[in-house]
């Protein structure tokens, strides 16, 4: 079955090598502030970034010091060596280590003569009328320098045939992710994970495709039974060997709230015909994402709770990425929140970079221990 | 060994205002029996500066909390005392005991990684502890990640109304305006806060308080000035006393100590002389401390001066100059100006937007301060800056010839790295690549 591939997390840019070998552009993106309905529309892939398997930044390391987050650092070293073979990089200021992985791109590619469409738009902090207003118009000066890029100009028309697109793999994600509601659900952790980044490989055709062809195949797949369903929170988190770690020692992880998994993709896009770039604008500056913004902590923490209560969730793992400050202070109110409806949170830091399986694994399992009591 | 000296009674609670205001005060009454009048000046404004805010209510005044850049001056005009919260980091990153008191009860709920600067802020406010209760909290979404970890949490710790500035990395018409329209939004807030209104009078204040603020920065720009001549007369601990602008701009006394320390460097410069602590008739090196101040240890500035004759001439992060508004009649300028002196500031004009801001900040320092040592000083809290720390340095290597110290530091937090340590990697670099002459030696 083709769609087994999905179940492969290393990095492959086959899609992204056809669509360019065509003559089209192919372009990174990093952050969920970078909508792809304007990429899509400009006749340009998006490629959502990841970092997976990469297991030395060194030559990143050199230019963004051992103080950044590793996460960030990867994909560096995954634009410097090569990885990502790609016609430029579209970054937002989600979080200041994003912002120089833009930077230092920026720089690097120049330095080696790569002719690079580099663009940063803004994405704001909080969100109001004002905000919006301001998001909306970063993202027509994106939509017009895509549109100089491929040649395609970006119109109302196109902005919705790609709202359509990406709300039909929204659409699809639900419905995978409503199978880890199941009290034994047919997908582990691990394999949505793996699923949902697959994401950036494939174009939005190929991707459906492969979903469409999973979801029907799902019910002959053998049912999972964990001893204790977990969701995992935090920092960036592309790689399902992590994942894997915590489901050997008998955790069942059924839902996460990171950047890469369900949130990546969030509700369908509701389009208003009088202002379609106004919708993509409320829409993506409005969900909640990550806590890189200043007023929806509160709000974060109450989907958690919520999603934790709908998945079954009998405890949380937050998993924060060393030097990542968005993800590193949400304990203080969150703990105590989950306290009061009952689910226990394990806290651990983690690398990019698989450095401590070994200490993952024992506190998963005493974690899930405790749960199973 | 001498025993540790005790900046607290560790059993009771810290009242940070009080304890600040009293140890404040003892400086100037030692300095009072001692007499050293012509220094007064350098005190006189902390004073000022801690005692407004721990007076604040009983002069009737809103007591209005603030992180990030704001626009203080339209605060002062409304009748509020703002208190910039990073006052409290920096003033107590010296006193181990206080500093870590405050960094380790953050360090309970939020990563070591974390600012040090936000880490001491919020750690004090978790422990309430500053000592006074806040009307108001006005902050801004910059200048980094830690920053952004701490005002939320600030916000429902302080529990009282608050206002937030959207800050984009983009610091062009397009950010300017943008922050300009979110000043036009505030202005209604603060009436709401204050219950006095938008009106004739509340905006002769506000001129009243701009033209100030212009005086202050235009002393600063001719202090700028003074730093470039040679030999440089202002030793580099001024750097860090000037930054006290921030929280006082709009006010006669910070005009007056500016004005002092410029009238005191003008008369150095007459007769000759400098107040650095070089040798006489030797100032071989200047130079730049290409990131935040080391407030923990501001001593190694003196300590350059005395070994190498290497005066501190400028720092990456500090005020080079200000923006001078020019149409105090003009609303809609003085929103625009007042945007863009938000986004000028120290910490926010070269760290918060591409590196190529940066590198701006850099070509001005280089080339109008004669820079020929280059060290970064980097904050390990300040990972952005770090993140950008090659692009920086490598220029600095092709445009200007001159190779960078990296040294790793807490701007804030002393246990992280000896003063011994910190002087032996500076050292090693001025003598083994710079080739400098230890002055100290020859003593």
């Amino acid at each position: 079955m083709s769609y087994e591939k999905l179940f492969d997390a290393t990095v492959c840019t086959e899609s992204a090598k056809a669509w360019r070998a065509s003559g089209k552009k192919a372009v990174g993106t990093v952050c969920c502030h970078v909508p792809y309905e304007i990429i899509y529309a400009a006749g340009v892939l998006p490629v959502r970034l990841r970092a997976t398997g990469c297991v030395d930044s060194s030559d990143a390391e050199s230019w963004m010091s051992s103080f950044s987050c590793s996460y960030a650092r990867s994909i560096l070293q995954y634009l410097m060596n090569g990885t990502y073979e790609l016609d430029g990089l579209i970054q937002t200021d989600g979080c200041m280590m994003p912002t120089r992985i833009f930077d230092n791109w920026e720089h690097v590619s120049k330095k080696q003569g790569k002719d690079q469409f580099c663009y940063q738009i803004g994405a704001p902090r909080i969100t109001k009328d004002i905000t919006i207003k301001y998001y909306k118009n970063e993202l027509q000066g994106l939509a017009d320098a895509l549109s100089k890029l491929s040649g395609t100009a970006v119109t109302d028309a196109g902005l919705k045939a790609a709202v359509e697109k990406y709300n039909e793999i929204r659409e699809l994600v639900a419905q995978l992710n409503e199978l880890r509601k199941a009290e034994k659900p047919v997908v582990s952790g691990a394999e949505a994970l793996a699923i949902m980044i697959k994401f950036g490989d494939y174009t939005p055709d190929e991707y459906i495709a492969l979903l469409k062809e999973f979801l029907a195949d799902a019910k002959n797949r053998k049912p999972i039974e964990g001893r204790a369903r977990l969701m995992v929170i935090g920092s960036a988190l592309d790689n399902p060997d992590y994942l894997k770690v915590i489901e050997e020692k008998g955790g069942l992880i059924v839902a996460e709230d990171n950047c890469f998994g369900e949130r990546n993709f969030g509700e369908k896009i509701v389009v208003d015909d009088n202002d379609v770039l106004g919708s993509i604008a409320s829409y993506y500056l409005g969900r909640n994402t990550c806590p890189r913004s200043l007023d929806n902590r509160p709000a974060i923490h109450k989907e958690i709770i919520e999603k934790a209560k709908a998945y079954g969730v009998q405890g949380i793992i937050y998993a924060k990425m060393q030097n990542c400050e968005c993800w590193g202070g949400e304990a203080y109110y969150l703990e105590p929140a989950l306290k009061e409806v009952g689910i226990p949170m394990l806290q651990v830091e983690r690398e990019e970079q698989m450095a401590n399986a070994g200490q993952l694994a024992i506190r998963a399992e005493a974690f899930v221990e405790m749960l199973d009591k | 060994m001498a025993e540790a000296r005790q900046n607290f009674d560790p059993t009771k609670p810290v009242n940070m205002i009080e304890l600040t205001c009293d140890q404040v005060d003892s400086i100037y009454q030692h300095m009072l029996s001692k007499g050293m009048p012509e220094i007064m000046w350098t005190v006189d404004i902390q004073k000022f500066c801690w005692e407004e805010i721990r007076d604040a209510h009983k002069n009737g005044k809103k007591l209005v909390a603030f992180g990030g850049p704001v626009p203080v001056t339209l605060l002062r005009a409304f009748d509020c005392v703002p208190f910039f919260l990073d006052t409290i980091p920096t003033r107590i990153a010296s006193m181990e005991d206080l500093c870590s008191r405050f960094i380790d009860e953050t360090e309970k709920y939020a990563p070591t990684s974390m600012c040090a600067i936000d880490k001491a802020q919020l750690g004090c406010a978790l422990k309430n502890e500053m000592g006074v209760k806040f009307d108001a909290f006005v902050h801004a979404t910059v200048p980094c990640d830690s920053a952004r970890i701490a005002y939320p949490l600030m916000e429902r710790v302080f529990d009282c109304p608050c206002f937030t500035f959207d800050c984009p990395f983009r610091h062009d018409d397009k950010g300017f305006q943008y922050v300009a329209d979110q000043i036009e939004q505030f202005v209604p807030w603060l009436e709401e806060l204050t219950g006095l209104k938008w009106d004739d009078e509340r905006r002769a204040k506000l001129k009243e308080i701009n033209e100030k603020a212009n005086k202050a920065y235009e002393i600063l720009i001719q202090l700028g000035d003074l730093r470039k001549k040679k030999p440089c007369v202002l030793p580099g601990r001024m750097l860090v006393l000037n930054e006290i602008i921030a929280p006082l701009a709009g006010t006669d006394e910070v005009i007056t100590m500016l004005q002092t320390q410029l009238e005191m460097g003008n008369m150095l410069a007459d007769m000759g002389m400098t107040a650095t602590r070089c040798p006489e008739g030797q100032q071989p090196y200047r130079v730049c401390l290409m990131q935040n101040m080391l407030w923990s240890n501001t001593g190694i500035m003196d300590w350059m001066e005395k070994t190498y004759g290497a005066i501190t001439v400028m720092d990456g992060f500090g005020y080079q100059d200000g923006v001078i508004i020019e149409d105090l009649d003009n609303w809609e300028r003085v929103k625009y100006q007042t945007a863009q002196s938000m986004l000028l500031v120290p910490m926010i004009h070269g760290a918060t937007g591409p590196t190529e801001y940066w590198l701006r900040v850099i070509d001005k320092m280089y080339d109008e301060f004669s820079v020929n040592v280059s060290i970064f000083m980097g904050h390990v809290g300040c990972k952005h800056t770090w993140a950008s720390g090659k692009i920086v340095t490598d220029y600095i290597q092709e445009k200007y010839g001159i190779p960078t110290l990296y040294v790793d530091v807490d701007a804030i937090d002393p246990r992280y790295k000896s003063n011994d340590e910190l002087r032996a990697q500076i050292g090693e670099y001025m003598e083994s690549v710079v080739g400098a002459h230890n002055f100290r030696k020859d003593q």
